[in-house]
């Protein structure tokens, strides 16, 4: 038996498991974990320097700008996970569908910003306040950016399932969008209690 | 890979505690049960998205992982912020 055969009749090597979407989105995912970490280590620090700060801090927000957010964020992911599972029984229509109904959620979130901040400013919030407004900035505002760049990707892959670039057995490019998404949902669901839910 | 019902029902869950945890933001007294109630909160939540809608569950195990640490990590690092905060900004004070 040659060494090439021997090769060949060889048993396939243990799955460890797949990679959802693609590798490439995962680096940005991790980068974008870690970017936040960083930002989580400093608001930790924070807390443990000013605990009056941050005890009142959350008096001063809109509870309700928050959990609308959360709200949006949260339904828009589940839109997104539906979108998916069409593709996967490559009914391409029902997930434009849901696709469509994300971008429409997810667009309530710069919305809501928008007025959270005029909100937070009429009553003297800033960012250049004391430090529990400074980290609600630095934090909300980075996760703003996050969001808007999710919201550019939705509409990059609801042009691509349009154009039928996926179906059922290739739409990595979708996958990859949506773990994206999720994944800046689950940094939402961090930041919303430490500035909006702690007492 | 999930059925519609099992994400519906997760999605469900994961608005029923941002409502809780709303009421919690503006009825709620500082403490540390009510701190590490929101931490759980938190962690349970986090598991809940990595599970049901980034599918984690059968991904790569360095994936799987990392992500499932992140949102364990946090909470407990809230939860020793509010336990050992003086000693905590006593060994970072320059």
């Amino acid at each position: 038996m040659s060494i090439g055969t021997a090769t060949f009749s060889a048993p396939p090597a243990p799955v460890l498991g797949r990679i959802p979407g693609n590798k490439a989105i995962w680096v940005g995912i991790y980068c974008e974990l870690t970017e936040f970490a960083l930002m989580f280590i400093v608001y930790f620090l924070a807390r443990a320097h000013h605990p009056e700060a941050f005890r009142d801090g959350p008096q001063q927000l809109s509870t309700l700008a928050g959990v609308t957010n959360t709200v949006i964020m949260l339904t828009s992911s589940y839109f997104v996970a539906r979108g998916v599972m069409a593709m996967r029984r490559s009914q391409r229509a029902t997930c434009l569908k849901w696709l469509t109904a994300a971008l429409f959620t997810g667009i309530g979130y710069p919305v809501v910003k928008f007025f959270e901040v005029q909100w937070n400013v009429a009553r003297g919030l800033s960012g250049n306040g004391e430090v529990f407004q400074m980290a609600y900035y630095y934090l909300t505002f980075n996760h703003l950016v996050h969001v808007c760049w999710g919201l550019l990707g939705l509409l990059w892959v609801m042009a691509r399932t349009w154009m039928g670039a996926y179906d059922a057995t290739d739409h990595d490019g979708l996958e990859a969008f949506a773990c994206y998404w999720h994944a800046t949902d689950l940094i939402w669901l961090m930041i919303f209690p430490l500035f909006y839910v702690l007492p | 890979m999930h059925s519609e019902r099992t994400l519906t029902v997760a999605w469900l869950v994961l608005l029923g505690l941002t409502l809780i945890g709303g009421v919690v933001g503006n009825t709620g007294s500082p403490g540390l049960w009510v701190t590490v109630a929101v931490a759980a909160m938190m962690a349970f939540k986090g598991r809940v998205v990595i599970d049901h809608f980034l599918e984690l569950g059968g991904a790569h195990p360095s994936i799987r992982r990392l992500v499932r640490f992140y949102a364990v990590a946090l909470p407990v690092m809230l939860i020793l912020t509010d336990l050992f905060g003086p000693q905590i900004a006593w060994l970072t004070t320059l």
